[in-house]
């Protein structure tokens, strides 16, 4: 008897850990095909009579790592307002990329992405799949505000429009003119050193090289600690000086791609330009003289800040001084704008376009409700929602003062050791979360203190006209990206790298050019200036 | 051969009766062939994406056949050989170092039951306790070309300091010993245990017959144990590709990829953070179909050889 009945179990064990294993595939049949505008309003708030639940997927910044999204001012506020009650499913930066490709690889749909890091080709490859929803109607119908900064600035239609004519996300922008935004981190000089040194702001890059150079002479730090150049990533430094060699004259969205400056139809891969190669010369004499820190490729942020509060640092590229290495330290650093170079060139190249990423947000096909869902961003592209994602709601984390929006005094002077940025992570989540429209107007944080306004002031005169934002690509074009285009920049990033220590030789440039192109550089130069042209006829 | 013909017909039987007798036994046995059913055999059928364009939403079955495209695209890829190569000189590497924890566990297997002995022993194994990630951490700290202790040494002598992390030519040093730090102790347990199996007499004989130490290590020791080395070092091979790949992806930059580049941090990088399953899973199994033919290949020769194999 008891044979029979062990018999019974191991079966029941075995087949039903088979049907758990194929249960998965059928279960995800269509739920979203209801997706309609019957629980959705068309103008005011509530967006929906009917409490509607979301989940979304979201990227979850660092500085947000203390607070819970799902219970929080700022969104709680919103879920009142709109009745859509949205459950977050955040993940931090270090794990995203993971997380998300296993979403989407699994086919275990959030009904929507936020600031998911979703490249232009996991849009169109997803959206032509059906996975994410085209947005083109919903927004003609339910985001006015976007659609107003879309016919205000029309790089914004043209950074989310894909080539089959498809529009796939939202993105996040920056108002136009809202330059010390756009810069990110920008170059600081040490300038308590430099009057040491009886010498002036440097302006040329031979200028720069002297006071590096007479940083690490003079060794104020002592025993040769003193770093005359610092950061967190060699890029910084190449794309801050691309300006003083005439390279990345459209921005840095689209990788080693700008516009070729002999004639203006045509898009250049400045990896392989002369420009470019002396400006790899330049830093490798400084990288050569132990001017940049030797230990900038591996260096982690937390070491960097460690330095940095030890004043180490004889000039870098960051974000301000004041606000993260403090009072003291911090209020020795004058910013930098661009240098000019041994050719004249003279440019700042290195800022982001007024569209910061496509895809803020990303409706996927197991959305309940679309429409309502559209509406739930679109707040976020005009003032009064700016208003409430940066600074809150007034009389708890703002006040207006002289007609100006100012954080609260318990978030602007916090009690205890609690930084600004810990006090506003409390009530809101914008911190490294880029989301809807960043307005001067209604932001205040470290782009706006007093030291990086300034450092925006002076660099605005040299600031180039034209920012491209990531051009869109087919699926066709997409492939040779992945390929051919991933295994040319990967091997460009390593050999930049590689010239600046001196690991290689620059007088092998000729057979890195040669390298470049036997890997098919012909096909991908035909790609972008495909979606170069689809960019400018738009 | 001709015994088992002739009770062939009763076999049926015979296997039916064995099975009713030893129930529990089998009992025993089930959920270690679940384990490897479940988690080891079914997930199998998800190896034809490397053959599919793969696709979320229409399912590993519902997937598109390209055939060895991806495969074809690896194979003509510009990293290819790199990856290769680089794969397979750390492993190498690797193996030859195989004899240091039988050499260790020799040295071990002599010292005589003193605190001594259970103190190195203790040293040895601890470092097998600290996470990959610390450890790579520690590198960093010893190794910083500004901050690191070893070139502060290496100034303070009047020498010029080593970029050890950002060299390709130190990566594969600092990986491999780095290792061997960690792990050698912990290996030397199999092999102790095999040790301690070997019959006193034989010693004692030896001892009489006016034999020294070393003459009792090589004549009595080794061949003693010489079926567990075999069977370590086959096991060894059948992971052969297989690098601890978390230890290769901390310790990779922009530098030290001419020689830290690998498949497996090859497949991460395409098929978690770039999203091409497809392709990720092409290489993968390309790099699982070299570890089947080399396990096949030395367990093959280690049978002609040794007479001791896996099967």
């Amino acid at each position: 008897m008891l044979k029979k009945w062990f018999f019974f179990i191991a079966t029941l064990v075995f087949v039903s850990a088979l049907y758990a294993c194929s249960g998965g595939d059928d279960g995800d049949s269509k739920e979203g095909e209801a997706a309609g505008g019957d629980n959705v309003n068309a103008t005011g708030f509530p967006i929906v009579e009917e409490e509607l639940e979301l989940t979304i997927f979201a990227n979850k910044p660092a500085q947000n790592e203390g607070n819970d999204w799902n219970d929080i001012l700022i969104w709680n506020t919103y879920r009142d307002l709109t009745n859509i009650n949205v459950n977050w499913n955040s993940v931090s930066p270090d794990a995203l990329e993971e997380n998300r490709n296993l979403a989407l690889g699994s086919g275990d749909l959030p009904d929507a992405f936020f600031l998911a890091e979703l490249s232009n080709t996991d849009l169109l490859r997803y959206g032509s799949q059906g996975a994410f929803l085209p947005l083109n109607d919903l927004i003609d119908e339910y985001a006015p505000n976007l659609k107003a900064l879309m016919e205000n600035d029309p790089t914004i239609e043209k950074a989310i429009t894909f080539p089959d004519g498809n529009i796939y996300s939202m993105p996040s922008l920056i108002e136009d003119d809202f330059l010390s935004l756009r810069l990110s981190a920008r170059p600081w000089v040490n300038e308590d050193w430099l009057n040491e040194l009886d010498m002036d702001i440097p302006e040329t890059t031979g200028d720069f090289y002297e006071y590096l150079k007479a940083v690490k002479e003079l060794d104020p730090v002592g025993n040769g600690d003193t770093i005359p150049y610092g950061g967190t990533d060699i890029a910084e430094l190449v794309q801050w000086l691309s300006g003083s060699f005439g390279v990345m004259n459209h921005g840095a969205s689209n990788t080693n791609l700008d516009l070729d400056p002999n004639d203006d139809s045509k898009v250049r891969y400045y990896a392989t330009a002369d420009e470019y190669r002396e400006m790899l010369e330049y830093i490798h004499m400084l990288y050569e003289e132990g001017l940049i820190d030797q230990s900038i490729f591996t260096i982690e942020w937390g070491q960097f800040l460690a330095n940095a509060s030890d004043n180490l640092y004889g000039s870098m590229i960051f974000y301000d001084p004041i606000e993260l290495f403090g009072e003291e330290i911090g209020s020795q650093y004058n910013s930098l704008a661009a240098l000019e170079g041994p050719d004249g060139h003279q440019s700042y190249n290195k800022l982001s376009s007024s569209v910061w990423t496509p895809d803020n947000l990303v409706i996927t096909s197991e959305n309940p409700n679309p429409a309502a869902t559209v509406r739930w961003m679109d707040h976020f592209y005009g003032d009064e929602g700016a208003e409430l994602y940066y600074m809150g709601v007034e009389g708890e984390t703002f006040e207006i003062e002289d007609g100006e929006a100012v954080y609260s005094d318990h978030i602007l002077n916090p009690e205890g050791d609690m930084t600004f940025e810990q006090a506003i992570a409390q009530d809101l989540t914008w911190l490294g979360s880029i989301s809807g429209i960043i307005k001067a107007d209604y932001f205040q944080g470290g782009e706006t203190a007093p030291q990086s306004m300034e450092a925006a002031e002076k660099i605005e005169p040299q600031v180039i006209d034209e920012v491209w934002p990531r051009f869109t690509f087919t699926e066709e074009e997409n492939r040779i990206l992945q390929s051919t285009g991933e295994d040319i920049n990967k091997y460009v990033e390593e050999m930049r790298d590689k010239f600046i220590t001196g690991d290689e030789d620059l007088d092998n440039w000729d057979s890195y050019i040669q390298t470049i192109e036997q890997m098919g550089m012909e096909e991908l130069q035909e790609v972008y200036q495909a979606a170069y042209d689809r960019y400018q006829s738009n | 051969m001709a015994k088992n013909q002739s009770i062939q017909k009763g076999r049926g039987a015979v296997i039916k009766k064995n099975f009713l007798r030893n129930w529990q036994l089998y009992l025993f046995m089930m959920p270690v062939f679940l384990y490897f059913f479940i988690f080891h055999y079914i997930p199998m059928y998800g190896v034809q994406i490397a053959f599919k364009d793969y696709f979320a939403t229409l399912g590993i079955w519902g997937s598109e056949w390209v055939g060895f495209e991806h495969f074809e695209r690896f194979f003509s890829s510009y990293y290819f050989w790199r990856l290769l190569k680089n794969t397979i000189i750390l492993n190498l590497y690797m193996l030859v170092l195989f004899p240091l924890p039988i050499i260790l566990a020799l040295a071990f297997n002599e010292l005589r039951n003193g605190a001594f002995k259970k103190w190195t022993q203790t040293l040895t194994y601890a470092p097998h306790f600290i996470s990959v990630v610390v450890v790579v951490g520690m590198l960093v700290a010893f190794l910083d070309p500004n901050t690191g202790l070893i070139n502060h040494l290496l100034r303070a002598l009047g020498m010029d300091t080593i970029p050890f992390l950002t060299s390709p030519d130190w990566f594969r040093h600092i990986f491999v010993w780095s290792g061997q730090w960690q792990t050698l102790g912990w290996s030397t347990i199999i092999y102790l245990a095999a040790l301690a199996g070997v019959n006193p007499e034989l010693h004692e004989a030896a001892k009489v017959d006016g034999a020294t130490r070393m003459q009792r290590i090589t004549r009595i020791n080794i061949p003693s144990i010489m079926p567990t080395i075999v069977i370590l070092f086959i096991l060894n091979i059948g992971n052969f590709m297989q690098i601890g790949f978390e230890k290769v992806l901390l310790m990779q930059n922009t530098l030290n990829s001419e020689t830290s580049d690998v498949i497996q941090t090859f497949v991460y990088e395409t098929g978690i953070l770039e999203g091409q399953y497809s392709f990720a899973a092409a290489v993968g199994l390309f790099e699982s179909a070299i570890n089947i033919v080399l396990l096949i290949t030395v367990n093959q020769i280690a049978r002609k050889v040794s007479e001791n194999s896996l099967w």
